[in-house]
């Protein structure tokens, strides 16, 4: 006999994302979720947005498949950090965000950051209850990314192209992954900074502020 | 790439589902997996029958419908599919304000059951 489904196979992940949202909306914590390959950059990028939070109250989720470097990196900017070891699962899901939720203390915080496994492909399909996707691409990648992980790029509010100051030393086209990104996601804000040398940082840390305090204005 | 949580949740919604109703054997799931989300069917179908032993789907078959991608131009008002797992321009107008309305699916349609 044959009977009707009509379920989606994430929904169970969707219902959870939506209730972790409830929390932190309750809270008036704005929440991204970074997101990229291994080796990207997303650790460095927080360290370096810590280090110019300038009273924005800033906490961390690092999400990695095994160990703590991460955390231990992000607690020397005395923000409040969590460490989850997802222990093999390539991307973060919305049960693994509600089973730490109390460890953070989230009425002391404006914005929290949610450092997804490194992985261009899986994390864009989970929600965790963010605002927000933003995703890091570093140039030495390669200029063919946007095409070969479209997902990605479609998902995410912000692209943030990393390790510009390897330009000169790197075969890459920039300006054709800012073009083939754009073309994917015609509202991708887009910012190219170097976490080495400080380039670009100002314009990412100054949107990230206006982005999150419009949040918690209305 | 995370096809094993994919065939676990699928797993675990018709499970409920033919308990709740009664029934003791599911034949059959009817499945619609877009291209562009991300899930290759071939591990799909590998790793759901890696996990379905003991359970009520254990003899269960997967009939998957590969769903492209498509969507509506804004400029010229045609609806387009694609071949690829995205879309760039218009394929019909080269237009580049177009909304993608269909190949993200991930959807259990029908069981057969018992």
């Amino acid at each position: 006999m044959k009977v009707k489904v009509a379920a989606k196979i994430l929904e169970a992940n969707d219902r959870i994302a939506l209730e972790n949202r409830k929390i932190f909306d309750g809270a008036g914590v704005f929440v991204v979720n970074l997101m990229s390959g291994p080796g990207a950059g997303k650790t460095s990028l927080l360290e370096k947005t810590l280090a110019k939070k300038d009273g924005l109250r800033i906490g961390v989720i690092e999400g990695d498949i095994a160990g703590s470097d991460d955390a231990e990196r992000i607690e020397k900017f005395g923000a409040p950090v969590v460490q989850i070891n997802t222990g093999g699962a390539c991307h973060l899901d919305a049960n693994m965000i509600s089973d730490v939720l109390d460890d953070l203390p989230l009425n002391e915080i404006d914005l929290l950051f949610i450092e997804n496994v490194g992985n261009l492909v899986c994390p864009a399909e989970f929600k965790v209850g963010e605002d927000m996707k933003v995703m890091l691409l570093s140039i030495a990648e390669g200029h063919d990314k946007p095409l070969k992980y479209p997902l990605m790029f479609q998902e995410s509010s912000a692209l943030v192209i990393n390790k510009i100051d390897l330009a000169p030393y790197v075969d890459v086209d920039v300006s054709k992954i800012r073009k083939d990104a754009l073309s994917l996601n015609p509202g991708l804000k887009m910012f190219e900074v170097s976490c080495r040398t400080g380039e670009g940082l100002d314009a990412w840390v100054q949107w990230l502020r206006e982005t999150a305090g419009k949040h918690r204005v209305s | 790439m995370h096809e094993v949580s994919i065939a676990a949740n699928l797993l675990e919604i018709v499970s409920e589902q033919c308990r709740k109703e009664g029934y003791r054997k599911i034949e059959s799931i009817h499945l619609k997996i877009g291209r562009a989300s991300g899930i290759m069917t071939d591990a799909l179908l590998f790793a759901f029958d890696a996990i379905k032993t003991d359970s009520l789907a254990k003899d269960a078959v997967l009939m998957i419908d590969e769903i492209a991608v498509s969507g509506r131009c804004r400029d010229c008002g045609r609806n387009f599919t694609v071949e690829e797992e995205y879309v760039l321009q218009c394929p019909v107008c080269g237009g580049a304000s177009f909304q993608v309305s269909g190949g993200r699916e991930l959807d259990i349609v029908d069981m057969e059951v018992s």
